[in-house]
Order: structure tokens, then sequence, then C-alpha cells
């Protein structure tokens, strides 16, 4: 499922150290993107390159040109709106395994277990670093062997 | 039930602008409406179990803070028109999606629009396309350090009994 190879290095070193993880933002509002960006920036989490789609059409077509270990989608875009990408991803074997997590203010809990059933991870907006931070971690299962 | 809206809806404005931007906002009981010539103002509509517009206008000097914070640019870094109509828009979409399960619970369904920035030269309702004669259901007036930023909750016909939460 996650497709994030994790590497200790033994010896002197007290943590682990990882791959940097490759981070597509599917989001309309570049405003959104960029605090989805700088909130990233103020986790421990190890970034590689951040792709940005502003619809789940674009969002699509960086997910089949780069390597993405991690989406996050928001759910209210025009052209193609989050569900339908994470649709489309599940029907694409390459995209199927990309961890997504979902970021938006959708209050239904109806909908937000059919985002769950889906395999999608639910934050709400407005959102703090430490819960982006916690999710990213428990879907890319980061952060469980360090300081040991 | 208009002071019951209000009341919501003025926790919810107060914590979205706290979480996304940093921004303090206090309830201000009365005052008038923001001069037209020195704010901006937007709208996003929604259908579910009852159908509506929220509308907000904030004063520039609160836009600029607004979107130079959802940023994190630094003091004294200018923003763009179109950070500053983006930074509006989501504001409004944040608001409006917390908004409606405080009224009416995380059972229903509600489907919400795009925001829009209204054109400056516009009048509010107009623009958000709110017919003439319909009133605001909940007027919301926050002071916050830089301004004043104003919220309208118009409602279209009555919202059906049993969908408001108590």
């Amino acid at each position: 499922m996650v497709r994030v190879p994790k590497f200790r290095i033994r010896g002197n070193f007290k943590r682990s150290f990882r791959v940097a993880i490759n981070i597509l933002i599917v989001d309309d509002s570049g405003v959104m993107r960029s605090m989805i960006i700088k909130t990233l920036r103020m986790t421990e989490v190890p970034l590689g390159n951040i792709h940005q789609a502003g619809n789940g059409q674009e969002g699509l077509d960086v997910l089949g040109e780069q390597w993405i270990d991690l989406a996050i989608v928001d759910i209210n875009m025009p052209v193609m709106n989050g569900e339908e990408m994470i649709d489309r991803m599940q029907q694409e074997p390459e995209m199927k395994g990309i961890p997504v997590i979902v970021v938006s203010t959708e209050g239904s809990k109806a909908r937000i277990e059919r985002l769950e059933h889906k395999g999608a991870v639910f934050i709400h907006k407005p959102f703090s670093a430490e819960i982006v931070r916690d999710t990213i971690n428990g879907v890319l299962g980061l952060g469980e062997n360090d300081e040991r | 039930m208009s002071a019951e809206l209000e009341e919501k809806m003025s926790q919810v404005a107060i914590d979205t602008l706290e979480k996304l931007a940093f921004m303090f906002a206090f309830s201000h009981e009365g005052g008038a409406d923001l001069p037209r010539d020195s704010t901006v103002s937007g709208s996003v509509s929604f259908t579910g179990p009852f159908s509506g517009t929220l509308a907000m206008a904030v004063s520039n000097v609160v836009l600029q803070e607004l979107a130079a914070n959802m940023l994190g640019l630094d003091d004294g870094d200018e923003t763009t028109e179109d950070h500053r109509s983006d930074a509006l828009q989501e504001t409004m979409n944040v608001i409006c999606g917390n908004l409606l399960p405080v009224i009416a619970g995380d059972e229903v369904v509600f489907d919400i629009g795009v925001p829009k920035v209204l054109p400056a030269d516009q009048e509010m309702k107009k623009g958000a396309g709110i017919p003439d004669g319909l009133a605001p259901s909940a007027k919301v007036n926050l002071d916050l350090e830089e301004g004043q930023c104003v919220l309208f909750l118009f409602i279209d016909g009555e919202i059906p009994k049993g969908v408001v939460l108590p």
C-alpha cells in the first residue's frame, strides 16, 4: 500500500532516515495550495518534490507524468472534483495504491464516510500543522521507528 | 431564530479567521455597514435541505492582511489582486462549509457552489443574485485589529422544521 521505502542507517545515527516524499496538492485555490505547502514545511515530514494542480483532471495529468507518493486533494473543484479524481485513480493500476488525503470543508457525515470507503483519509478545513503532520505520518507509516 | 443563527455564524467566522489566517476577531453589536468604496465583497451559494447565500464584505486593509497571513508573507509584503480575491473566496468557502453543519447537523448534505468576488461598483445583493426584497436571515459584524468584516446569511424561504439543531 505504502510505496515509500524506508532506510535505517545503522551505526552512530540515532534517527531513521527516509527517502523524501513527493506530494501532489490538488486544490482550485492557489492560496490554499500555498497554505498546505507552508504547513507541510512546518512538519517534520521529509519532503521531496511538491507538485500542484488546480482541479482533478490536472491532478490526474500530474499523476500520469510524475512519481507521486501522496496526493492531498480538495473535493469541491471545477472541471473535475476530488471525488471523481479518486474514483479515476482507483481505476488505474499505477495510481490506485497512492495514498490520498482529502482536505475539505465537507461537513456531511455520509459524504465523508463515502470518501473513507474509497480509501481516503479526511482532514477538515481549517486545519492545524499538527493535524496535517499526524495524518501524513499515519497514512505513510512515518515516525513509527524513530528514536528507537 | 435570527439571534441563534447570528451567534452560530459569529462563532464559525471568528474560529475560521483565527485558524485560517491567525486573525483575531470579536463580535461587534450593531454598527453601520461598511462603506462600499473601501470594501471588497463576495458571496457563495449553497443548496440542500435549505438553500441560500453567504455574503461577506471586508475592508481593503483586512483583506490585504487576510491574504498575506494565509500565504505566510512577511510584514510589508504586498499581495496581488488575485491573491486577495482567492483568499476571500477560500475564506467564504470555509465559513460556509463549517456553518451549515453547525446549523443543520452532519446528517444532511449540502452542495456548496463556487465562491465569487463581486464587482467593486455593484451592490452586494444584486451581485450575489439575491432578490431585492429578501432580508438577511442573519447578519454579523466583526471587529478585527485591521478593520471590519461583515457577514450576511440569506436563506431562500423558510428553513424546514426539524433541520436546525437546537
